[in-house]
């Protein structure tokens, strides 16, 4: 079955955007250095000194988290190549109820991470996933899956913190599905490269005995590929995870404790801040909570919690390739409704529970 | 999949180039991990507990590094070259074609390779050192985080260190009689700040559950006389005696003596 390639952008018009985008990160670079030599400044220590203490939170984070992304890789390498998606969408039940709440926790036997989903979905969606099932397992997997949970216990022990990442993400991601259920159709919200060949792309549960399955790779050169994916990921998403453990350890060093207070202890404030956060910084869900470690001995609990269940479900990266599978005003509420839900859920925590 | 091998030169180099750094970077990672396992400074950035994980680390990134490199050397410094002629080399080309489609070329942008570059450049250039009284943020809290139980009491007071000292603290509520004129001895490193008294400072450490990322620092009051260095690694000895500080009644030591020590292989206490 051969899709339509999509239109391409002239390779004048390509030219620009790379252009454009590399003086927007010169200025931002820019920018960021006059920030960071002011900070440094205002301090009034040396600057070895300081720059040493930098160095040690920064490859703190980076040590303790680095473990976890290789492993999240490596396992996303490993299920893309040995198993195919056939595999999974034969598992889901018919009942929409109990199929969005297969959707929620089917991360934890197909862990993939965060950046993989997306493509994941597109697959599975062609292969006869349900839509509503898709948009949870979108929204759940990225936190709902065995390399974050021992993450997430690596950096918060086991507490509330930890629970509270897991119910929230499944509540959020449980609604949202059972809300594309009921009141969507799949034609509305499927791009048409991602709806199901057969039967009209009605975008329901298709078992096809006829269908060209997938030919399992063979053993070594399914961990070859493994370890090929891997590594490139790691560059990948490496980079966002170095990116934020250097303003977080940028902020531990230069920024002064009030200021931190001033924007960590406000119910409503901390939230939105720690929202914006998670979304500009776009850090992988296996390694962000040892990011949110860095801010939870100034920001409220609620809005750490914020940080780590809205960051896995919307971000810079993904929002991009949700525009890819789902259609532009379906992006805009994949974005809003994690949005709403989870600021609503952390404002209210804050305001309601004491932890 | 047909397709021709036409690259020019300078693309095939350009890919050697890639392939190159991005191994020089995944082995280089991974011999830097190894380097913080042997030498003990990991335990400068994470608790002991975890250590394992980077061992994991370390395996993962010699073993991804040492493919990379390896399909580095047998793809482009093959023993004799291949003519790539429309596929009719001799070996299966079918696993190349991740690598010579044109759409797949190792697609690493040196944006990449240099952001993930960073963490080595400042881990090998740096000299490793844990956090200690410049690494304050705030101030050094004399309530510990985590509640004492039932075996904090069962230390010796001459054996209690700083954390212990202040869980026991912690579950005497309020009534220091029962602390009062137990004998003390521990190590930390001198903090104090200008709102001190003058013959008060106080003795840290920072403690940590999981990294560097939640350290915080707690310590001892202590009353000294005699002068002590900001930063610098002293023994403390003394008795408890119930005084003012940071104008609190709290439980302090009134130091016997106060001697330097070297900074401990551990300088972190884990609750």
């Amino acid at each position: 079955m051969v899709y339509p390639v999509s239109a391409r952008l002239s390779t004048l018009e390509q030219e620009a955007r790379i252009e454009i985008r590399r003086l927007i990160t010169v200025v931002a670079l820019i920018a960021v250095g006059v920030i960071l030599l002011a900070a440094v400044i205002g301090t009034g220590d040396d600057v070895g000194t300081i720059v040493s203490v930098f160095a040690t939170r920064f490859l703190g984070i980076f040590i303790e988290a680095v473990p976890f992304l290789l492993l999240g890789t490596l396992v996303s390498g490993l299920i893309e190549a040995f198993i195919s998606a056939e595999d999974i969408a034969r598992l889901v039940p018919r009942n929409p109820f109990f199929a969005t709440l297969i959707g929620t926790f089917m991360g934890f036997t197909f862990p993939v991470c965060e950046c993989g989903v997306v493509p994941v979905v597109r697959r599975l969606y062609t292969k006869g996933l349900p839509m509503s099932v898709g948009v949870t397992f979108l929204l759940a997997a990225p936190v709902i899956n065995p390399v974050v949970l021992v993450s997430t216990y690596a950096a918060f022990g086991f507490g509330n913190v930890l629970i509270l990442r897991f119910a929230i993400t499944a509540l959020v991601a449980f609604v949202i599905g059972l809300v594309f259920a009921v009141a969507a159709r799949p034609q509305d919200v499927l791009q048409p490269t991602s709806l199901a060949p057969v039967m009209g792309g009605s975008g329901e549960a298709i078992h096809l005995p006829t269908a060209r399955k997938t030919k399992r790779k063979p053993l070594l050169i399914g961990l070859r590929d493994a370890l090929v994916m891997a590594g490139d990921e790691f560059f990948e998403m490496g980079r966002y995870l170095i990116i934020g453990s250097l303003l977080a350890a940028t902020m531990q060093t230069l920024v002064s404790q009030d200021v931190l207070l001033a924007l960590g202890r406000g119910p409503v404030v901390s939230v939105l801040v720690m929202q914006g956060l998670a979304f500009l910084l776009s850090v992988c869900s296996t390694v962000d909570s040892f990011l949110a470690l860095a801010f939870a001995g100034t920001f409220t609990t609620g809005s750490i919690l914020a940080f780590l269940t809205f960051g896995p479900m919307v971000d810079i990266k993904s929002t991009l390739m949700f525009a890819g599978v789902f259609k532009r005003r379906v992006v805009l509420y994949l974005i809003l409704l994690p949005l709403l839900l989870t600021m609503l859920i952390g404002i209210w925590m804050n305001l309601n529970i004491a932890f | 999949m047909e397709h021709t091998h036409e690259h020019s030169h300078d693309h095939e180099r350009g890919e050697v180039i890639t392939l190159a750094a991005k191994s020089a970077i995944l082995i280089g990672l991974g011999t830097y991990f190894v380097y913080n396992i042997v030498s003990g400074n990991l335990t400068n950035y994470i608790n002991e507990r975890f250590g394992w994980l980077s061992y994991v680390a370390a395996a993962l990134f010699l073993l991804i590094g040492g493919y990379s490199l390896y399909h580095l050397l047998t793809e482009h410094f093959p023993a004799e070259k291949h003519k790539h002629d429309g596929g009719e080399g001799e070996h299966d080309h079918d696993h190349d074609h991740r690598d010579h489609a044109h759409d797949g070329h190792n697609h690493l942008s040196w944006g990449a390779l240099i952001v993930v570059a960073i963490p080595l450049v400042l881990g090998t250039l740096i000299p490793s050192r844990p956090l200690g009284a410049e690494s304050v943020d705030g101030s050094v809290s004399i309530t510990a985080a985590a509640g004492a139980n039932v075996t904090t009491f069962a230390i010796e007071p001459n054996k209690r260190n700083v954390l212990d000292w202040l869980r026991v603290f912690n579950a005497t509520d309020g009534d220091y009689a029962e602390v009062s004129g137990q004998p003390v001895d521990v190590i930390g490193f001198v903090y104090s700040e200008p709102t001190f008294a003058p013959d008060q400072f106080m003795v840290a450490r920072f403690t940590m559950s999981c990294c560097v990322a939640d350290a915080s620092a707690i310590g001892l009051p202590v009353l000294w006389p005699g002068a002590v260095e900001q930063g610098v690694w002293v023994q403390v000895t003394g008795v408890i005696e119930v005084g003012e500080f940071r104008g609190e009644a709290t439980p302090l030591v009134r130091a016997e003596s106060v001697a330097v020590v070297e900074q401990p292989e551990h300088p972190y206490l884990y609750p």
